[in-house]
């Protein structure tokens, strides 16, 4: 059963009889603040018909609500004879949340408001194996850039795209502690690191996760409720939404499906080492050396190095020998979508990574393969298409990862009073254990200078 | 030169022979009597008619009529009108160089939506995204400009000096890139110097953040300006305060050029190529209009300049000859054959 938060922080039974004000009024709060935030209710009276709560009620909340910045009543709706109705609105622009997606070859940070629209974003190349101590440094100096430049500098949240699968039971309200996701995280406080640096909670998901998050909310999955999106690069990987919400699974590490065992001819191997960008590059070096792809032979004695975008481009120019090796991969990793999809029945799938988004070819073979083996019913509607969100889905999926998780009520409950996420006793109860262990060990989790 | 930095959302970087246009490409394009309109910040800068005269002289080798050419004197309110009204002329691409980033998101995705092809030079409005809002994007590999400009003043620094970085106080992609990479070259470089970072809001206001950035570090030697022409400024603001300090900026102005020429107070300018750059864009809408896939992010790489090579790397950057008074700077005209030099590099 999920903790929440409350449950586990108050330390003091409630007292009997009569309920203090904030207990009576953070429930409603959550409520009205969530109707408004999802534009469920854009005026009062609806307000008052869906939270079904009085009129004196609902005017107070919204006061309040108005007095920590989270909702503007400022603008006038369309009369509908009458005098015109004044629209709630929310208050997208009171904070800002810092997102970053951690990539093998590359570093991105960006900053959202609270409605998980993406403000500005910053790419650049770095080398994941370098010690995290190094890729934090470089990630808290980024972050107060991208900070600095805001006019309103209120910051919310943190909430990283990271390329790993974060294992939990996904009822955590926010990270309280690093987890290892890569090799040195352990020995490395990341997430403390920016809870000292920024004073704010923070989210960490993989990144197929934030990138299912990103094309659910603003890419080809917009208005859908069930989507699968399949990442195919030097990793292959999946990622669910159900019902428009993220499915984590029982560990939070739902799509690993890079590791499932596949045949092809002779040959037998997991998919992202028979299908990824690795196996790509590998046979296309070979149809250079053998003179099959007369295209990816001239680009070596020209000196050039032959990675799988070399590849994608080879097949794209209509290179025989690079339309079979990504008409294969396509096969391999829609065989393996198809069963995915007969299972779940998804209304859509969003092939993405920097592979798929590349090249026709594969994606074309992926969809005949997977229309080939989905049953008549699920085939029947369902939407096989390429991201049309890049890089930028991690980005903006991070940001709703923060903003669900910011306003999800078991948390949204435990800071609303206050109108701001760092007042969360398990967040506050963190910095505490963060300052003790400082103590303890000395400088360990001191913030990068910058 | 490699391109060292990543696209507005995290491209890798296209080289412009990507979209190499072959002689049966341009006779398509001929053939199919296309109609583009042009959409710039501004006429009036020199980099602006050199990028201008790449895009229309390559849509002229293949056919393609430019129906028009707007300046948008750096207002989003003008853009956003031009926008509007050339969405009703309906041509079959739009060239546009953003001026803002979240005003005038909504007039460009507005192109996209109507059908008409939108290729953007140097900026992406927020929320746009390649392959759905807009083409490509083409420009310099800024990224790589702001660390061929701290290069290039290092070695005018002494141990421990101190630098001002004067940024530009806009969401801006070129200028961000140039401002992050400066910084974070000297961050892994030179950690003995110290960093000052002030930003100005427009041109009008390029002095007085100099002279409150110059005022504040008194100790200031060394100063990145993120293009030529509030370097030029910046340059002029510390000359009435006497106070001497090495530069190094982004692009070759003529001004900027004749300061480098003489090795003051400009010591290196890293150089975008504009004429390339406006043929990339024009290739790349020809190709986007031929129905063939366009690569996210084409960059070209910049260049370093210093007084050494100003001279061929202006020829290279605006195909003219360089200005009269950085050849005599340089003692390239105005000498007797027997006072010549001997030649430079020797």
């Amino acid at each position: 059963m999920p903790t929440t938060a409350s449950m586990q922080t108050d330390g003091h039974p409630r007292r009997k009889g009569r309920p203090r004000v904030s207990e009576t009024a953070a429930p409603s709060l959550v409520d009205i603040l969530n109707l408004v935030r999802t534009e469920q209710a854009t005026t009062r009276q609806e307000i008052e018909r869906q939270s079904e709560l009085g009129r004196a009620v609902v005017a107070d909340r919204l006061g309040m609500l108005g007095e920590l910045g989270l909702v503007d009543e400022s603008e006038l709706g369309t009369a509908a004879g009458g005098r015109a109705p004044r629209l709630v609105r929310f208050s997208a622009d009171r904070g800002r949340i810092l997102v970053a997606t951690l990539d093998q070859t590359a570093l991105g940070v960006g900053v959202a408001d609270l409605a998980g629209s993406l403000l500005m974003e910053h790419h650049e190349a770095t080398e994941l194996a370098q010690p995290v101590s190094a890729l934090a440094e470089r990630l808290v100096t980024l972050f107060r850039w991208i900070l600095e430049r805001q006019s309103n500098p209120q910051l919310y949240g943190i909430s990283i795209s990271v390329p790993g699968a974060v294992s939990d039971g996904g009822e955590a309200l926010f990270q309280r502690a690093t987890p290892g996701v890569l090799p040195g995280w352990e020995s490395f406080p990341l997430v403390e690191t920016l809870v000292a640096a920024f004073d704010a909670p923070v989210w960490l998901r993989s990144s197929v996760e934030t990138m299912t998050m990103g094309e659910l909310h603003a890419g080809a999955g917009r208005n859908q409720r069930t989507m699968l999106l399949v990442k195919v690069g030097k990793r292959i990987g999946a990622g669910l939404a159900s019902d428009g919400m993220l499915f984590r699974g029982a560990q939070g590490t739902v799509g690993l499906i890079g590791s499932v065992p596949v045949t092809m001819g002779d040959r037998t191997g997991t998919l992202e080492a028979m299908a990824g960008s690795d196996h790509i590059a590998q046979d296309g070096r070979l149809a250079a050396e053998n003179g099959a792809s007369p295209v990816l032979a001239e680009l070596v004695r020209r000196g050039g190095d032959i990675t799988a975008l070399e590849v994608a481009q080879a097949a794209q120019v209509g290179d025989a020998a690079a339309i079979e090796i990504l008409s294969q991969s396509g096969r391999l990793i829609g065989q393996v979508v198809a069963t995915l999809a007969n299972m779940l029945n998804p209304a859509l799938i969003v092939l993405s990574g920097s592979i798929a988004q590349t090249n026709d070819i594969l994606l074309a073979s992926a969809r005949e393969a997977i229309y080939g083996a989905c049953h008549p019913l699920v085939s029947r509607d369902l939407q096989i298409i390429r991201s049309q969100m890049g890089s930028s889905s991690g980005l903006v999926g991070a940001a709703i990862v923060a903003t669900e998780g910011l306003f999800a009520a078991p948390m949204l409950r435990d800071w609303i009073m206050s109108g701001l996420p760092q007042a969360h006793p398990l967040f506050q109860q963190m910095k505490h254990e963060i300052a003790q262990r400082k103590a303890i060990k000395g400088d360990n989790v001191r913030p990068p200078d910058v | 030169m490699a391109i060292t930095g990543l696209g507005p959302h995290g491209e890798r970087a296209s080289a412009p022979e990507r979209v190499l246009l072959l002689p049966e490409d341009m006779e398509r394009a001929r053939a199919s009597g296309f109609r583009v309109a042009i959409v710039l910040h501004t006429l009036e800068s020199d980099w602006a008619k050199q990028q201008l005269s790449g895009i229309v002289g390559t849509l002229g080798n293949c056919g393609v009529a430019v129906i028009d050419v707007i300046d948008c004197g750096f207002s989003p309110e003008v853009q956003i009108e031009a926008l509007e009204r050339l969405i009703l002329e309906a041509p079959d691409a739009i060239i546009s160089l953003p001026v803002a980033n979240s005003k005038v998101a909504a007039a460009h995705s507005r192109v996209s939506a109507a059908g008409i092809k939108l290729v953007l030079l140097d900026n992406v409005p927020t929320g746009l995204l390649p392959g759905k809002d807009y083409i490509s994007l083409v420009s310099a590999d800024n990224f790589g400009l702001g660390k061929i400009a701290a290069e290039g003043l290092s070695p005018h620094l002494r141990e421990g000096a101190e630098v001002g970085v004067l940024g530009y106080d806009a969401d801006f992609f070129a200028t961000n890139e140039r401002e992050i990479a400066f910084v974070k070259w000297m961050q892994v470089n030179r950690p003995d110097v110290s960093l000052h970072v002030q930003r100005f809001p427009a041109l009008s206001g390029v002095a007085t953040t100099t002279r409150a950035l110059a005022e504040a570090h008194s100790q200031l030697a060394g100063l990145f300006v993120v293009w030529d022409t509030p370097a030029m400024t910046a340059a002029q603001a510390l000359e009435t305060m006497g106070r001497k300090i090495s530069m190094a900026t982004v692009d070759l102005g003529q001004e900027a050029t004749i300061s480098l020429a003489a090795n003051e107070p400009l010591v290196a300018i890293a150089a975008q190529q504009p004429f390339r750059q406006g043929e990339s864009a024009a290739s790349i809408t020809v190709t986007a209009l031929l129905g063939r896939l366009a690569p996210a992010w084409v960059a070209l790489p910049g260049l370093a300049v210093t007084a050494r090579n100003v001279v061929e790397c202006f020829q290279t950057v605006w195909r003219m000859p360089a200005p009269h008074e950085v050849l005599r700077k340089l003692s390239l005209v105005g000498l007797k054959r027997s006072d010549r030099h001997p030649p430079r590099g020797s």
